[in-house]
């Protein structure tokens, strides 16, 4: 098996067509049988052969005892991974994880011990159950930011585990369900080594499911949000939908959690869902490390497995040791022991490529201050051709009007960007102008005013919508997810390219591949073009600062958008690299046929490289029109070099 | 139903001053502390240990409660949260975690699980009001938790130290240009609810009648939560006022049940009760009864 695997690699749907039936054979094999499947079936073979033949290799050192305490610990390891999705990755907080497994055990314990069906209806009707109480629990809870799923799912908890499962045609009263290993019919897998066998495979599909969310786009727009809930809905991430995903992903495998534990127990009351199981969970996946998968299985078994063999002096200090561990732990590691450990490497890297032989080759942008060419890519395959606007008028604003409590930061601006131009805005500080973007982009929702975009109203749409119809924005501080690759955030960027759901993410399916193939290509042409290849797989915070503007540009194109919208973007660049910006402008410009909003202090490269100019003042238009009219405007020199600035 | 007001106005102080505590340090720190509640059980045990097992008067246990239970949070935000700088939230967090059950098993160690109790300032008979007999403690904290919230409201208002404790939850660094140390204002705001904390366990006490460790747990914690929440998260009189309503529609969930003798079919009712007031106001004002609508 593994020599075909071997042979299989490289090999993709579209190879040649071979010439004999048994050649035929042996290339469909090697298109079913790629190396990473045959390296999983060879796990899940692993994983359900070893505890059997284990416990009758050895039946004295593993009693039944010690058994269930591992099928515990797989329970938990299923369940901290599903609670490392929401926290580790999307890094929403629940307190209720533990009642999440109460109602995957008693759905299991009421079709599998009541109604005498089969697990294999029980576990999955467990799946299901957590993830519509986590739909119902996150619409109202996650539509907000900060703590408040981790309320409500702390009071859900409580109410779950004193009530709900405690209502008596529910549960039976204080007994609770219970929860045979029926597999069908008479057949019960008794022993608790088979048992474990089971759980490990489902322990491994968890696993790839996991994996598989995490390399699709649904992955990275998870922890674009765990970042940055503003520069995910730059890059056209529906904040509340992925929030939601990740949750009911989350609630449906707590529920797969539970459920496999009720049948490791046997009987389950609502004792066990406590709010105390909810922490320990959280423990695992914090100390494990936030998003770390292999960390998070370790935490598991260790918390599990490590008081069952601790040495009895230890007994009655283990919980404030441990406690007094878990502090220093993420006081010392917020990220986690994971993070920790990839943090040091990533410090390893950066050593490795400062000393190394890329000396002279990692000074070109940096000393000699030249900004590369801007990548020009082709139209997206799945994107209709450029579409046409009326007028040629991109985006228009009409009388948009923004208050912040007393201050009216933005005063009836209207404003129009035609079609290939550049066009610039500027004011002094304070002038309204990163309120009217915010406003334009939708991070901001007006009073008042009316926004147009490529003749649509856009004015009532979430900026991930307005995102997703072609308009890119760059932000004052670098608009990335700075703890994620640069190739990660060129994919980020293409999110609104990423045309599958949610479930071919999780199957990752051949069209879903496919799609993913395509997206990297594209990402990896970008970077090419901007001279970055070397820094593919470095996260963006260990570049400098000019070097993360022009990882931002480049991400800002990669879509071929409409309009893009820059805040200040020769803010931190070598004046030589902010020099050259104006010739990068007039590229985008001439070459591609880009229009361009942009936000700028440096009024030498304003006056360089704009069509028009906007003049913004105490939050209104002062001043508006072609460059030249603009630059001799008695009132535009004096907003701009008037007393208040020593010449 | 009268009954269950005045009960549910009892519970609610405690609730209410959980509450307080918990906004104060969110507003400071952005900090949910989880291990809130429990900084109150162990202040109670120390006055547990000084008044009734070494005999001491009342207020010398009370008082010493206070001060540990502002020591506690003090050292906590000393050694572990001020170290931790701008980390995530959720870390800091679990790190109150840690902090909870460090206290809780400490307690388990030095007392036992076995039920304590702590007796009475006073003794003798207190009012009936409305045939509920209210104890001479339980008016004594109501009086007190009066006072005392409202000497942290003028406090927070009219001085310039108050002032830059509130306002450093919306701009740190223009505290900081005028004069006020945000270490200061971290260790004010973490140590003022320890003893908030400590006081409504004093206060929960004589209610309670024994205690056992970890006896302000989940279900008491979710309340005050309920409370905060109510309140608007950000509104120090908003969490106060908060937990006292749900006090009172606590109070009142189990009076019903147990008046339509529903207890066998709905066990709990009242955590049910405050979760549903939780989807309610999540739903429909998530800024709190008293809470501003935050800036886009």
């Amino acid at each position: 098996m593994t020599a075909l695997a071997t042979s299989g690699s490289g090999s993709d749907a579209n190879t040649p067509q071979p010439q004999s039936p048994r050649a035929a054979l042996q290339a469909l094999w090697n298109s079913v049988m790629t190396p990473r499947r045959a390296n999983i079936a060879l796990w899940a073979v692993l994983l359900a052969a070893l505890p059997p033949i284990t416990e009758r290799a050895m039946p004295h050192l593993f009693t039944s005892g010690k058994l269930q305490t591992l099928d515990v610990a797989a329970c938990f390891a299923v369940a901290a991974l599903a609670l490392n999705v929401l926290v580790g990755y999307a890094g929403q907080m629940s307190l209720g994880h533990a009642a999440f497994m109460g109602v995957g055990a008693f759905t299991s314990g009421l079709i599998v011990g009541r109604y005498g069906l089969s697990m294999a209806v029980g576990v999955p009707a467990a799946a299901l159950f957590g993830g519509i109480v986590a739909l119902l629990l996150g619409i109202p809870a996650l539509r907000l930011r900060g703590l408040y799923l981790a309320i409500t799912t702390i009071a859900f908890g409580v109410a779950l585990q004193l009530s709900i499962l405690r209502i008596p045609w529910i549960s039976g009263g204080n007994a609770g369900v219970v929860l045979p290993r029926r597999v069908a019919g008479n057949l019960q897998l008794i022993d608790n080594a088979d048992w474990l066998a089971v759980l490990l495979v489902v322990l491994l599909v968890v696993w790839l499911l996991d994996t598989n969310v995490m390399r699709s786009k649904v992955g990275r727009a998870f922890r674009a949000i765990r970042e940055d809930e503003g520069v995910a809905q730059s890059f056209a991430v529906n904040v509340v939908t992925y929030k939601l995903t990740a949750f009911v992903i989350s609630g449906a495998l707590a529920g797969v959690a539970g459920a496999l534990y009720g049948h490791t127990i046997g009987q389950a009351n609502s004792d066990p869902f406590s709010y105390e199981l909810s922490l320990q969970l959280i423990i695992m996946v914090v100390v494990g490390g936030l998003g770390s998968r292999s960390g998070v299985v370790a935490a598991a078994f260790f918390f599990q497995v490590f008081p069952a063999v601790m040495p009895a002096w230890f007994n009655g200090y283990q919980v404030p040791i441990g406690a007094a561990l878990l502090m220093y732990t993420v006081a010392r590691h917020p990220d986690g022991l994971a993070g920790a450990l990839r943090e040091a490497r990533e410090r390893r890297e950066m050593r490795r490529m400062r000393g190394g032989a890329g000396d002279d080759d990692d000074e070109d942008i940096e000393e000699r201050g030249r900004l590369p060419k801007l990548p020009a890519l082709p139209r997206p395959s799945t994107l209709p051709p450029r579409p046409e606007v009326a007028g040629g008028t991109v985006l228009s604003a009409r009388n948009v009007s923004v208050r912040f409590g007393g201050l009216q930061a933005v005063d009836d601006v209207s404003l129009d960007v035609p079609r290939g131009r550049i066009v610039g805005l500027i004011g002094p500080n304070g002038a309204g102008k990163t309120t009217l973007f915010n406003a334009l982009s939708g991070h901001i929702r007006p009073q008042r005013g009316e926004i147009t975009f490529m003749g649509q109203d856009v004015s009532d749409l979430a900026p991930h919508r307005r995102a997703a119809l072609g308009m890119s924005r760059s932000f004052q501080l670098i608009g990335l997810a700075k703890s994620m690759t640069v190739l990660d955030n060129m994919l980020l960027a293409q999110h609104v390219l990423g045309r599958y759901d949610i479930g071919s993410a999780l199957a990752y399916l051949p069209r879903t591949a496919r799609v993913e193939r395509e997206l990297t290509e594209r990402a990896h042409q970008a970077i090419a073009a901007l001279g970055f290849e070397r820094f593919t797989d470095t996260p963006v915070r260990s570049l400098s600062h000019g070097q993360q503007r022009i990882v931002e540009l480049g991400c800002l194109l990669v879509t071929d958008p409409e309009l893009l919208m820059l805040d200040e973007p020769s803010a931190g660049m070598s004046p030589g690299a902010a020099e050259n910006l104006a010739v990068r402008l007039r590229e985008l410009r001439d070459e591609q046929a880009r229009t361009v909003l942009l936000i700028e202090h440096n009024i030498p490269l304003v006056l360089d490289v704009c069509d028009e100019i906007y003049v913004l003042n105490s939050g209104a238009v002062l001043a508006s029109g072609p460059t030249e009219t603009i630059a001799r405007r008695p009132e535009v020199i004096g907003a701009y070099f008037g007393e208040a600035v020593p010449a | 139903m009268i009954t269950a007001l005045i009960i549910g106005v009892v519970q609610g102080g405690m609730y209410g001053l959980l509450a307080l505590g918990l906004v104060l340090v969110y507003k400071g720190s952005r900090v949910l502390n989880f291990a809130q509640a429990e900084i109150g059980t162990v202040s109670l045990f120390l006055a547990y240990w000084l008044v009734t097992e070494h005999h001491l008067p009342w207020i010398v246990g009370a008082v010493c409660a206070l001060l540990l239970g502002a020591a506690i949070a003090m050292v906590f935000e000393r050694v572990i949260v001020r170290p931790m700088g701008s980390a995530p939230r959720l870390s800091v967090a679990v790190a109150t975690i840690g902090l909870l059950t460090l206290l809780l098993s400490l307690e388990l160690l030095q007392f036992g699980p076995s039920p304590r109790v702590l007796p009475p300032p006073i003794d003798g008979l207190g009012l009936h009001i409305a045939s509920v007999y209210v104890s001479p403690t339980q008016l004594i904290s109501l009086g007190a938790v009066a006072v005392i919230g409202a000497g942290l409201a003028l406090f927070l208002r009219r001085t310039d130290f108050g002032l830059g404790v509130l306002a450093a939850a919306e701009d740190p660094t223009a505290v900081r240009l005028v004069g006020v140390r945000l270490s200061h204002v971290s260790a004010f705001t973490w140590g003022v609810s320890g003893a908030l904390s400590a006081l409504a366990a004093l206060f929960i006490a004589p209610s309670l009648g024994v205690f056992t460790p970890g006896v302000i747990g989940a279900p008491l914690f979710v309340a005050s939560l309920a409370g905060a929440l109510l309140g608007g998260m950000s509104s120090l009189p908003g969490a106060f006022v908060g937990g006292i309503a749900i006090g009172v529609l606590e109070a009142l969930t189990k009076f019903l049940v147990i008046s339509r003798n529903l207890s066998a079919t709905i066990p709990g009712g009242e955590s049910i009760a405050i979760f549903a007031v939780i989807l309610i106001v999540l739903l429909v004002r998530p800024q709190g009864i008293l809470g501003r609508r935050a800036a886009a």
